[in-house]
Parts: C-alpha cells; sequence; structure tokens
C-alpha cells in the first residue's frame, strides 16, 4: 500500500479520536503529530482505570481473569470518614498527576501514559505504530542526490544489491563493490590525515537531517585545528567497518565515519560518528570508538562536529583509538 | 565497561564565612567524573564532595564598632591552611563570603577582594543578603530536604545580627527575606546591658519599650523584644507582614508567595537549639540575648504551626555552603582562550533568542546597547558576558549567522578589545567558540555552555580542569521574583 495513504489515515483516526473527546488540544498538535516523537502530554486523565461495569445487564459476562485485591465496597456503606478519606486521594490524585508529569519531563520513554483495562489507550497505541512505521521508513528511505551535491560528495555502492541482501549479509556491506573501488582510488587523495566517509547506513533518515551541520562544523574544526582532510565521499549501504577497506586503500591516518544508526522508537534519525586510528582489514572491534545519539533531540549536531574535532586531535596525538586509548592515556 | 569512565579529577575548595560574629572556615574535596555513558559526548560532573577539615569557630576580629581586622582574619585563615595541610595555591574553588552585619562594615568591600586574592587562585568573594540566606539554605540542609520531601521549606539562618530566610521547593527557590533578627543586637557585660544596635533602638522607640545601656540583662524589655522578633519571624514566615515589622525588615518584603510547609533553623542561634557543637573545641561563649532568642523562637506558637525539621549543619551551614555549593560545572564541550582564565565577577546579560533566530537577532542590537548602558554607562570598559538564552535548533549555517552578529556588536563595546565572554543555555559553545575562532575574531573567546544564568548575575570562571571543563561560581546578588 502507498506508505503516504497510511499515513494520513492513522492520522485522520489519530484526529477523529480527539475530536471526539472534546479535549481542547489544538490541531495545531495533531500537524506536528509526525515529527512529535513522543507525546508530550497523555490525552485525558492519565491514570484513570476505566472499570468494567459492574454488572453487566446483558447476556456477556465478565470474568476476572487477574486476581484482585477487594473490589471496592458499595457507596451507600460509605462513611462520613472515608468520604473524606476520598477527598484526600483526590488531593492525592492531583499530585500524583504532577509528578507523573515531572517524570515524563525527564525520559522521552512511554511513561505514565495510562492505560485502558489491561491494554495501552488508543491514542498511545497508535503513536507507537507510527513511531515503529518512522523507523521502518528510515531503513528503507533514501538519502537526496541533491544533499550529497550541496556538500560535495560523490557517490560509492557496497557490494550489496538491494536493501534485503543488506540487512542479511552484513559481511557484503563491509565491502565496496569494484567499480566502487576504482571510482574511490581515482577520486581520493591519498595518505590524508583525515579521511570522512558518510553512508546511510540503517537510516537514511539521519544522514539527510544531521550530514550537512555534523560535517560542515567537523570540517571547521578539523580546519581550525590544522588537521589534513581527505576527500569526502558516501557510501551507499554501507557498514561500519567498511572503514578497514578504506584504510587499506587510501591510507589515513583517521577515518571518520558517519553513518545512520539503527532506529529505535524514541528517534529514527540519529547518526554516529565511528573513529579509528589506521584502521585496515582485520582491525579489531575494540579499536573502534563512538560518539552516538547525534540528532535534535541528543547532541546538537553542529556541536558533534565541533567536539568531534577534538577527538580526532586526542587521536592524532596518541596515535591510538578505542580501548587502546583509553590505555595510554592511563 | 565501568573501567573507562574510573578516572576521576579531584579539585580543592574552601569556604571562608566571615559573619557578625563568628569566622569559619571549611576545606573539602570534589571528585569530579565523567557521567556521561562511553558512546556519548562527556559529561563532567561534581560526583562527591569530602570535607577535609572543619576549623573552630572563632570570633569575627574586629579593629573598632566599624572596621573588620583585616590582618586579624587574614591570620586565622592561614592558621587554618596549616592546620589543613593546605596552601593558597592548591585552593582551586570555592567562595569567601562576608555575612550580616560585617558587610556593612566601611572596609567589608576592600577586606573580602583582598582575602579572596591571598586565600586561593580562584576564591570567590560574595555578599549579600539574599545570597546569604541561598549559601544557608544548602549548607543547613534545607535545600536537599526540600527536594526529598516536595514540600515548600524556609530555612531561617540566625546568626548575630541577621536572619536570612530562603525559600524552596523542590530545590527551586521560591523566594528569600532578611530580617534584623540576630543574637548580638543586644549585647551584654557582667549581667548589664553593654550594647544595643541602631535597629533594636528603633524597635524599643516605636513600641515605647525602655531598655539602655547599663541596664540590667534581666530587664523585662530584653524579653519583650526577643519576643517580637519571634512573633515578626512567624508573621512573615506565613507572608503575613505588619506594620510593625518594617522596623525589622531589612531590604525587601518576602518575595515568596507560596504557603510554607516546614522550616529549617540554621546559624548561631540555631546550635543554641540542637547544640551540635557541645563538646567541641573552643565553642565562643557569647554574652548577648542569642539564647534568649532561641527560647522565644521554639516557644512561639505560631511558628510551632510549621513542620520543624533538624539542620544537618547549624552555627556552619553558611561556610558549609559556601565551601561544597557554590561551584558549578560547565559543560565538557566548550572553547576557553586560557590565558583568560580565571575571569572574576563578571555581571551577565541575557538575551533571550524566544526559539525564533530572525527575531532574535533583530533585538540582539539594541540587546548589546543595553547591556553596554547597564554595566558600563561612564564606558571605562567593564567587560561583561552575554548569556544567550532560549536558541531554536540551529544548524551550521545558522551558527555562522549568529556567530557573524556576535563578531560584529562585540565590536560595539567602548573597550573592543576585551574577551568576548559567551554563556550559550544549550550545549553549542564548542561550536560557536570554533566558529568565532574560524571567523579570525580578533579577541579572546571564552565561550562555555551549560550554566544556568540571567541579567543581573555576577559570575566568576575559573582554570580550565584536566578534564577540559571550567569551575564556575554564580553569584545571584539580587533577587529577581518571575
Amino acid at each position: 500500500m502507498n506508505e503516504q495513504l497510511i499515513e494520513q489515515i492513522t492520522k485522520m483516526v489519530v484526529e477523529k479520536l480527539q475530536e471526539t473527546k472534546g479535549l481542547s488540544e489544538t490541531r495545531k498538535s495533531d500537524e506536528t503529530m509526525p515529527v512529535n516523537l513522543f507525546a508530550e502530554a497523555p490525552v485525558g486523565r492519565a491514570v484513570t482505570v476505566e472499570n468494567p461495569e459492574a454488572d453487566p445487564a446483558g447476556a456477556v459476562t465478565f470474568h476476572r481473569t487477574a486476581e484482585q485485591k477487594q473490589p471496592s465496597a458499595a457507596p451507600s456503606q460509605m462513611t462520613a470518614a472515608e468520604a473524606c478519606k476520598k477527598h484526600d486521594t483526590k488531593k492525592q490524585s492531583d499530585g500524583k498527576e504532577t509528578e507523573l508529569a515531572e517524570l515524563r519531563k525527564k525520559t522521552p520513554a512511554r511513561v505514565g501514559v495510562g492505560r485502558a483495562g489491561s491494554r495501552p489507550k488508543t491514542k498511545t497505541w497508535l503513536q507507537f505504530r507510527l513511531d515503529h512505521a518512522a523507523a521502518v521508513d528510515a531503513v528503507y528511505g533514501e538519502v537526496p542526490d541533491e544533499l550529497l551535491s550541496r556538500l560535495d560528495l560523490f557517490q560509492v555502492h557496497s557490494r550489496v544489491a538491494d536493501k534485503e541482501e543488506y540487512i542479511r549479509r552484513p559481511d557484503l556491506g563491509r565491502r565496496l563493490s569494484d567499480e566502487s573501488k576504482q571510482t574511490v582510488m581515482e577520486k581520493c587523495k591519498k595518505g590524508p590525515t583525515v579521511q570522512i566517509v558518510a553512508s546511510n547506513g540503517l537510516s537514511a533518515k539521519a544522514i539527510e537531517e544531521n550530514l550537512e551541520d555534523v560535517y560542515l562544523s567537523l570540517e571547521q574544526s578539523l580546519r581550525n585545528l590544522n588537521i589534513d582532510m581527505g576527500t569526502t565521499f558516501y557510501v551507499d549501504k554501507g557498514r561500519v567497518a567498511l572503514m578497514d577497506e578504506i584504510g587499506e586503500m587510501l591510507q589515513p591516518d583517521v577515518v571518520v565515519m558517519l553513518i545512520g544508526e539503527r532506529p529505535g522508537l524514541v528517534s529514527a534519525e540519529s547518526l554516529s560518528a565511528y573513529l579509528c586510528y589506521q584502521p585496515r582489514i582485520g582491525t579489531i572491534e575494540a579499536d573502534r570508538m563512538v560518539i552516538s545519539n547525534i540528532h535534535k533531540g541528543g547532541i546538537p549536531p553542529v556541536e558533534a562536529g565541533a567536539y568531534l574535532g577534538t577527538v580526532i586531535q586526542k587521536v592524532l596525538k596518541y596515535e591510538a583509538s578505542g580501548v587502546s586509548l583509553v590505555n595510554k592515556e592511563g | 565497561m565501568d573501567q573507562f569512565n574510573k578516572r576521576h579529577e579531584t579539585i580543592i575548595s574552601a569556604g571562608i564565612d566571615i559573619g557578625t560574629s563568628t569566622t569559619k572556615l571549611i576545606i573539602s574535596r570534589f571528585s569530579l567524573m565523567n557521567v556521561a555513558g562511553t558512546t556519548h559526548v562527556p559529561r563532567i560532573e561534581i560526583v562527591d564532595k569530602e570535607i577535609l577539615y572543619k576549623s573552630p569557630v572563632f570570633r569575627t576580629p574586629l579593629l573598632d564598632a566599624s572596621t573588620i581586622d583585616t590582618q586579624g582574619v587574614e591570620r586565622i585563615v592561614r592558621s587554618q591552611y596549616e592546620e589543613a595541610g593546605v596552601t593558597p595555591s592548591q585552593i582551586e574553588t570555592g567562595a569567601v563570603i562576608i555575612t550580616g552585619e560585617t558587610a556593612t562594615k566601611r572596609n567589608a568591600s576592600e577586606m573580602i577582594h583582598h582575602l579572596s586574592h591571598e586565600a586561593g587562585d580562584f576564591l570567590v568573594a560574595t555578599a549579600g543578603p539574599d545570597l546569604e540566606g541561598i549559601i544557608a539554605a544548602k549548607g543547613s540542609g534545607a535545600y536537599d530536604y526540600s527536594a526529598k520531601s516536595g514540600k515548600v521549606i524556609a530555612n531561617i539562618d540566625i546568626g548575630g545580627g541577621t536572619a536570612n530566610m530562603a525559600v524552596y521547593k523542590d530545590k527551586k527557590l521560591l523566594g528569600t527575606c532578611t530580617m534584623h533578627i540576630g543574637g548580638r543586637l543586644i549585647e551584654f557585660q557582667n549581667g548589664r546591658v553593654s550594647s544595643i544596635s541602631p535597629p533594636v533602638e528603633r524597635l524599643l522607640a516605636e513600641q515605647g519599650w525602655r531598655l539602655r545601656v547599663g541596664d540590667s540583662a534581666d530587664s523585662p524589655a530584653v524579653q519583650q523584644v526577643t519576643n517580637f522578633m519571634a512573633d515578626s519571624l512567624a508573621r512573615i514566615v506565613s507572608h503575613d507582614v505588619a506594620s510593625e515589622d518594617q522596623v525589622l525588615l531589612l531590604g525587601h518584603t518576602p518575595s515568596w508567595q507560596d504557603h510554607v510547609d516546614a522550616i529549617v533553623f540554621s546559624g548561631g542561634v540555631s546550635e543554641c537549639m540542637y547544640q551540635h557543637e557541645l563538646g567541641q573545641v573552643q565553642v565562643a561563649e557569647y554574652d548577648d540575648i542569642g539564647v534568649r532568642l532561641a527560647e522565644a523562637l521554639k516557644r512561639n506558637n505560631r511558628l510551632q504551626s510549621f513542620d520543624w525539621l533538624e539542620p544537618v549543619e547549624t552555627v556552619r551551614a553558611t561556610v558549609l555552603g559556601a565551601g561544597t555549593q557554590t561551584t558549578e560545572i560547565s559543560g565538557a564541550t566548550i572553547q576557553v582562550a586560557p590565558h583568560e582564565l580565571p575571569l572574576k565577577n563578571i555581571p551577565i546579560y541575557q538575551h533571550d533568542f524566544m526559539f525564533d533566530l530572525r527575531k532574535g537577532l533583530d533585538l540582539f542590537d539594541s540587546a548589546i546597547s543595553e547591556a553596554i548602558a547597564l554595566y558600563d554607562s561612564t564606558r571605562e570598559g567593564q567587560n561583561f558576558a552575554l548569556y544567550i538564552s532560549n536558541l531554536p535548533y540551529m544548524g551550521f549555517r545558522d551558527i555562522q549567522t549568529l556567530s557573524q552578529a556576535i563578531i560584529r556588536l562585540m565590536e560595539k563595546r567602548p573597550d573592543p578589545a576585551q574577551p568576548i565572554i559567551l554563556i550559550i543555555q544549550s550545549d553549542h559553545a564548542k561550536v560557536i567558540g570554533q566558529t568565532l575562532v574560524a571567523m579570525n575574531v580578533q579577541q579572546s573567546v571564552i565561550c562555555v555552555d551549560q550554566i544556568n544564568v540571567e541579567t543581573g548575575d555576577y559570575i566568576d570562571i575559573g582554570k580550565a580542569l584536566d578534564s577540559g571543563v571550567v569551575p564556575v561560581v554564580v553569584k545571584t546578588l539580587t533577587f529577581h521574583t518571575s
């Protein structure tokens, strides 16, 4: 089915739900839905439990599936003291609501979103489905050519034929195709101090959103530090360890690989920068290091680029990266 | 994974409190550690504070009623450093605070700046009744209680000269208030009144009570005064200020709006209530109304209606706060010109971008002119720090636009050669600093982030530590109600 259509329908359903609830949420917040990675506040009263009718009149009988402590006493038996207590609980639940709001502020995780019986509320569930769909889209998306030409990057390919193969065969994502190897050897400066490589990896969205800011900021940082830079290029469907082959081919001191992270339900556009000192075929994973979580809601891409410059400076100083760097630093 | 994070860095901090009656000193050691995960940009925080040395409580040396004995204070500090086994050059952060009546002495400002210079590499001079209350609340434990309990807690620090109140809820400052209530406002000698401070004289006159120097210490007027102080304090805490309380107010009326749930007493007078120091070395003997004031507070019915929480420190709350609670650590990704540090007493000017770069830049010119008018009206070259808050999401080209504007506007300062000092609210200090450098800015650049300040605050920035961060002390000299 058409992806846009699915999104439209989901949006419509969510809108309908909110309208019928008659909540004061404006439509504006609905319009921002696709980028609203997690709801800032749950809709309605978050911690209410919707109890099934205690005595349904119809033919359907409800059975308790879970053990429950003492169902609430009949209302007629409520004493003054209990009424007072009830008033207190209302106060308490208000307090709890502000406490929950505090907690929600501290994490993008879906906490305190309430429930309907034993399942999530429809809004929560749809939001979850939407975020999941965004994650899937990120994996199957493509990086726009316009971005690459704006940054003056040429494109090469790994040995992977399509996305399905990319996912099934990580080994093929770690090697350049023969044709690409030739292109790289022709176009790239040999033996630079720093070689930057970008790849969509598992999230094209991450590259689309963050590459420009990280790259320009990193470039500036390296220039300030007088560190020599090679010819940057973009690899379609690459894996992190592709840097080993590139290291072998171009003999740089440091390879920086800017690659889309596997998308999650909080962010589908998170970028990682993997670094390694003189990566060669057979380099062990412990010698790689990474700055992850580069996106709008994590480390701002511009700041990450600036910070990467100082990390590269350190790697060059100690002539080591990863665990070896930690050991040398003492 | 833990082994990557284990690299600790320690710095030594000193706190010195020169109060109306007493002077004390505290030396502590902070451990700094990267608390971010190995794959994240580092985040350096103070993870442990260890008290290395607590001095005894000394009488504040005075030359006469209006002059502090600077040399006497310095002698105390030097002797205590020796006792603690530290030298001034080892002190990397901390604060000297001059409190209560001492702050009004003729040579107070001169003395405190001299001392902050002599007693440590980066020791910050602080004063001001609101700040006293804030620091005492942090030292007494009231600040921490407020987060644990979720209650509105008023810390009332009563020393020799003043009572400094700071009200907190969930570690958020709700307001402050300072009153002329203190142990040393009436002093005795040989069972007779030997001195009465001016605010108490005014109170006596207003109420028509008779008390003069030379009267018996047991005169009923003394009791009347202490009872009045307790009543007045209770009214202030309850936000129920009566006209007769004005005489005891120092500065503004209570600036909090909330109902106070619990109170914590700290300061010398609270020592008379809790006796934390009992059996410790040479607690100075005081012949004044301190003990009777403590009695009056304990007896007061209205004060009893609040929850009373015991402070973790009594007489030492302020010095503990000054020594351990004033230092903050900047973000780890910053840009600083090492030769310009430390910088002291830099006033802050805040420019709020309101999450809109265009609008923020449109107002940028007038903001800088205003900052210059505010802090350097005589155009003598008093520098200021620009605090940039509420930036929108920034791309690299936005950063360049902003940096260009900063360079252009900083040239407008009366002395454009001074370093450009920027404090960025969001995590952007490194990139903005680097962009300024890339644009060949002529001045040195100090660009730090993740510090919360506002117009009217003063900031001191220490030397960069090994982990790349700088210690920062923010001094809120004026209190803003929102």
